[in-house]
């Protein structure tokens, strides 16, 4: 927990300093056959995926909100939004609840894996690629035992206008 | 020992605030010519305990100020001077003073001494005029003691300077002074308690005059106003006689040292042959001691049993003791310094006194009923305001927590309701009996942010008062409904708004007397402010007699603006033209100007509420705005409404009627633009499914529902599956975790749990109009949504 500070730096994305900071305690979860990691720090809770109200005129990835014990909280598929995965719902249906900064989302993914300790060793910096996922929002790449983990900045991810999960910032 | 004042500052801020503002509504509906005593005495007692928390705190300024109004205020309040005008712009003129003291010690805003100055110049000339002819009539009951005392004074003087304490002339260099109070009949529990209570002021003694005659030597360095305002809490202060028993005694006292240490707690003499006057000594009620011989007799004889059978005149009297108040100059100080064990003592009790004030205002309550029940029985109390102080945070979350409990209730209702009815009928009923308690508990819990709209009301009056003063004109102003209960944070925010109507009302709808006069119409004016419940909403209005409209001149303004008008506008869309922006400018028409400025503004500000805001108006008559407000921001009476799997919730109060649709009701207009004929209207249908690209096996209005929807003026049918029920939804924000969606307004969780949207009707009627239903409607676009919004609203 000692890094709980720094890792909040590593909002700042630059992947070549973020390495260093983006050291720490990482959810895993599983999008189709790739390995994804988010800062600990960053998820509220786990739970299942049941009724989802629907909201008029939304990209398809945003399924809709739920009520989570009287918050109402929208609902967003990153197998729909990356194209990963099979996209069906069922009880193995996993929601990631992440608390960005006081706000509450929800993201559906495939499966849940593990909780990581990742030191600086493990942390490599991610080549310019073209993606579906810009490459500023992955703080790095991980190599555990022998499989690759892909750090996101969740934080930053959702809070860009490509989610749409908010209000366009007005310029 | 330093007692930290400043943590009661807050409180005597919001008490003084408070009273400041019961005064001048007092003050607003006095009747000059035959002013009510109850009311007189009411700002009286505002000002007295305004005074006496700002002498506490050592606001000296305000004490000073509050000193001359009281006094003011006190003869007036017996009869010795008559109410005038003049008496109640100066009063208000020094409540505004007394605000922005306030203001000036809690926020550090500027204070205008000059201002000050001339305000209590003023109170002190309107007082001095008339008072000594006025005086005459009253007999001082107190002061009536005084007269005779002159000869046993030295005697009292020898025996209390052997016996009792006295004082050194040391001790009166430090601001010492010895008081002798003299006590009405009190019982042996008072008497200790109340010794208890001065022992907080200095030392203290207490010996006996006579028979149930008691009295008490003090020394302190307070004034006599502190021990009056401590006696006050046990005994009536009216019945004290305070005198400084220090000049008289220190002379007579061979050793003043030598009696000053042996002082301690020696047993008093009984000194009831010294009478109970020392008035000629002291110069804190030296204005009082003017008597008629003839009635001093008579108080003399009667002894200090008479204070009750004599009446009202003693018992307003007084309050003199109060009227001479002199500031202790020392008190402040000491206070900071706190080497003084007396000062600090005192500043302790004091603080104490403000700290519970829940506790000590029914006590002073309480005297003072006590007192009045003796005099006039008959004198109506004012309500008594027994209330705490809550953190508004504290009710929001009680409020919200109250809200997750009717859900959950209601989940668990639903949940019983699927058992066999036989089988489980204790749990049904006790699930029933739990129904109603939640609804019971939510609607007290609701109850507890409510507030009259008194609070908004009160303020207008002064406003319109002065406004029409200024203007030359005659407004009579009435309220009605200013009982009818409003959520606080609605109330605050409709403040602003309403003013801004009120202010154009007197400044542009009523005409001046010589115009109104040419009209046939009274010469004075009248604007109504009034507020009802209608429906789910409460319903605001300002009307007034004034000129009203003129629409031919709103349609030209408009078209030279560039708005887009034409001459088969209804009056209802033209008038709601005054609310665009173009319309703020100063030059606009004569009639009709003002009535611009800043509309714009106060209809953003209403919307903003989820209230919507109206104009009637006719040419020559008047014109009535019309405010219409949720009750609460946190509640809604809602319909739901079922597309496809989806329920919707469209509040109730937006919802004219619902209907099914015949067949040969529904018009297109070349093909397209689908109608529905209602009672001699064509109203736009505005298919929900279509809006919302929602799938639904109901595409037909005459297999479902139509709802007649109204808002901002304008009528819209929304076609929907089926009504589900009607209901109360507590309102849950969408953007705290996610952002403004086009046509919701909210969210609210269900029975079962789940989320239902909450439209935004105005919104929907707007974008049914940028819809093509036949076409599938999605024309509809976020930025298609808020440019058809500018050119409407432009």
């Amino acid at each position: 927990m000692s890094t709980s500070t720094e890792m909040s730096n590593s909002l700042s994305g630059n992947a070549g300093n973020g390495l260093k900071t983006a050291a720490g305690e990482y959810l895993t979860f599983v999008l189709g056959s790739e390995q994804y990691g988010i800062e600990i720090l960053k998820v509220q809770e786990i739970r299942g995926y049941d009724a989802v109200t629907q909201i008029a005129n939304m990209p398809s990835f945003i399924k809709g909100v739920i009520n989570l014990r009287g918050k109402i909280v929208p609902i967003v598929d990153l197998r729909i939004k990356f194209n990963l995965g099979k996209v069906e719902y069922n009880e193995f249906t996993v929601v990631i609840i992440l608390n960005l900064n006081g706000r509450i989302v929800g993201i559906v993914v495939d499966g849940v894996s593990d909780v990581r300790e990742l030191r600086e060793e493990h942390l490599r910096e991610v080549p310019s690629l073209v993606t579906r996922i810009d490459t500023k929002y992955i703080v790095g790449l991980a190599t555990i035992e022998q499989e690759m983990l892909i750090l996101v900045d969740i934080d930053k991810l959702m809070t860009s206008d490509e989610m749409q999960l908010m209000e366009a910032a007005v310029h | 020992m330093t007692v930290d004042m400043s943590q009661f500052y807050e409180v005597f801020f919001d008490e003084a605030e408070e009273l400041l503002a019961e005064a001048e509504h007092l003050l607003l509906g006095i009747d000059v010519e035959s002013p009510d005593v109850e009311q007189l005495n009411a700002i009286f007692r505002a000002a007295h305990s305004i005074k006496g928390g700002a002498a506490t705190f050592g606001f000296m300024d305000m004490t000073e100020i509050t000193h001359v109004l009281e006094n003011l205020l006190d003869k007036i309040r017996k009869n010795e001077m008559a109410l005038t005008t003049e008496h109640v712009d100066a009063f208000l003129a020094a409540k505004d003073v007394i605000k922005m003291q306030v203001d000036g010690h809690r926020h550090g805003s500027d204070v205008n001494a000059e201002q000050v100055s001339d305000v209590a110049m003023m109170l002190k000339s309107l007082s001095e005029g008339k008072a000594a002819v006025a005086a005459e009539p009253v007999v001082v009951a107190a002061s009536a003691e005084a007269a005779p005392a002159a000869t046993p004074a030295a005697t009292a003087a020898a025996e209390v300077a052997k016996t009792a304490l006295t004082i050194t002339a040391e001790e009166k260099a430090k601001g010492m002074t010895l008081y002798d109070v003299g006590l009405p009949t009190v019982t042996e529990k008072d008497l200790a308690n109340l010794k208890d209570e001065l022992a907080l002021l200095g030392d203290v003694e207490v010996y006996q005059r006579s028979e149930n005659v008691h009295a008490v030597l003090i020394k302190t360095d307070s004034s006599a106003d502190d021990i009056v305002s401590i006696c006050s809490f046990i005994v009536d202060a009216d019945a004290l006689v305070i005198q400084v028993a220090g000049d008289a005694a220190s002379e007579p006292a061979a050793t003043p040292a030598e009696a000053a240490t042996a002082a301690a707690l020696v047993e008093a003499a009984p000194a009831a042959e010294a009478g109970y006057g020392f008035f000629d000594n002291d110069p804190i009620i030296k204005t009082e001691t003017k008597a008629d011989d003839g009635r001093v007799q008579v108080a003399e004889e009667m002894g200090y049993g008479l204070f009750a059978s004599n009446g009202e005149e003693q018992q307003e009297e007084g309050y003199g003791f109060f009227a001479p108040f002199k500031p202790h100059p020392d008190a402040p100080k000491a206070q900071m310094i706190g080497d003084d064990n007396a000062a600090a003592a005192m500043a302790k009790a004091k603080a104490e006194a403000v700290a519970t004030p829940a506790e000590a205002a029914p006590k002073e309550e309480r005297r003072q009923q006590g007192r009045r029940e003796t005099d006039k029985p008959a004198a109506a109390q004012s309500a008594e305001s027994t209330s705490i102080r809550v953190g508004i945070e504290k009710v929001d979350q009680l409020i919200n927590l109250v809200g997750e409990l009717v859900i959950t209730q209601a989940m668990i209702e639903q949940r019983v309701n699927a058992l066999d009815p036989v089988d489980n009928e204790a749990l049904i009923n006790s699930v029933s009996q739990l129904t109603r308690n939640t609804r019971d508990l939510q609607e007290s819990v609701m109850s507890i942010r409510m507030m009259p709209m008194d609070f908004v009301f009160s303020r207008f009056p002064r406003m319109v008062r002065d406004l029409a003063g200024k203007l030359g004109k005659k407004v009579e102003f009435v309220t009605s409904g200013a009982t009818t209960e409003l959520d606080k944070s609605l109330i605050e925010r409709i403040v602003d708004p309403l003013t801004h109507l009120v202010r154009n009302s007197v400044d542009h709808g009523i005409e001046k007397p010589e115009v109104r006069r040419e009209m046939g119409k009274p010469e004075s004016g009248t604007l109504t402010l009034s507020a009802a419940h209608k429906g789910g909403s409460i319903v605001i209005e300002v009307t007034d007699d004034g000129g009203g409209l003129n629409r031919d001149r709103i349609l030209a303004k408009a078209a030279s603006n560039g708005l887009p008008v034409n001459e088969s506008m209804t009056d209802n869309e033209v008038f709601s033209l005054i609310f665009a922006p173009g319309f703020s400018t100063a030059e606009v028409v004569t009639d009709v100007s003002g009535r611009g400025v800043g509309m714009d503004v106060v209809k953003r500000n209403i919307t903003s509420m989820g209230g919507h805001i109206e104009i009637r108006s006719a040419l020559g008559y008047g014109t009535t705005i019309s405010i219409s407000l949720p009750l609460t921001l946190a509640i809604l009476d809602g319909m739901s409404v079922s597309l496809g799997k989806s329920v919707y919730v469209v509040p109730l109060n937006l919802i004219v009627e619902t209907l099914q649709p015949r067949a040969e009701d529904l018009k297109t207009v070349t093909g397209e633009g689908l109608m529905v004929h209602v009672r001699g209207e064509y109203l736009p249908i505005i298919a929900l499914h279509a809006l919302f690209n929602h799938p639904t096996q109901i595409t037909t209005p005459t297999d479902g529902v139509l709802l007649i929807l109204e808002a901002d003026g304008k009528k819209s049918a929304l076609f929907v599956d089926r009504l589900v029920g009607q209901q109360q939804v507590v309102i849950k924000s969408l953007e705290t975790n996610f952002k403004r969606i086009p046509g919701v307004s909210g969210a609210t969780i269900m029975g079962d749990g789940s989320v239902a949207l909450i439209l935004d009707v105005p919104a929907i009627i707007q974008m049914g109009q940028t819809t093509n239903y036949v076409t599938g409607g999605m024309a509809f676009s976020n930025q298609n949504y808020l440019t058809s919004q500018n050119t409407i609203n432009a």
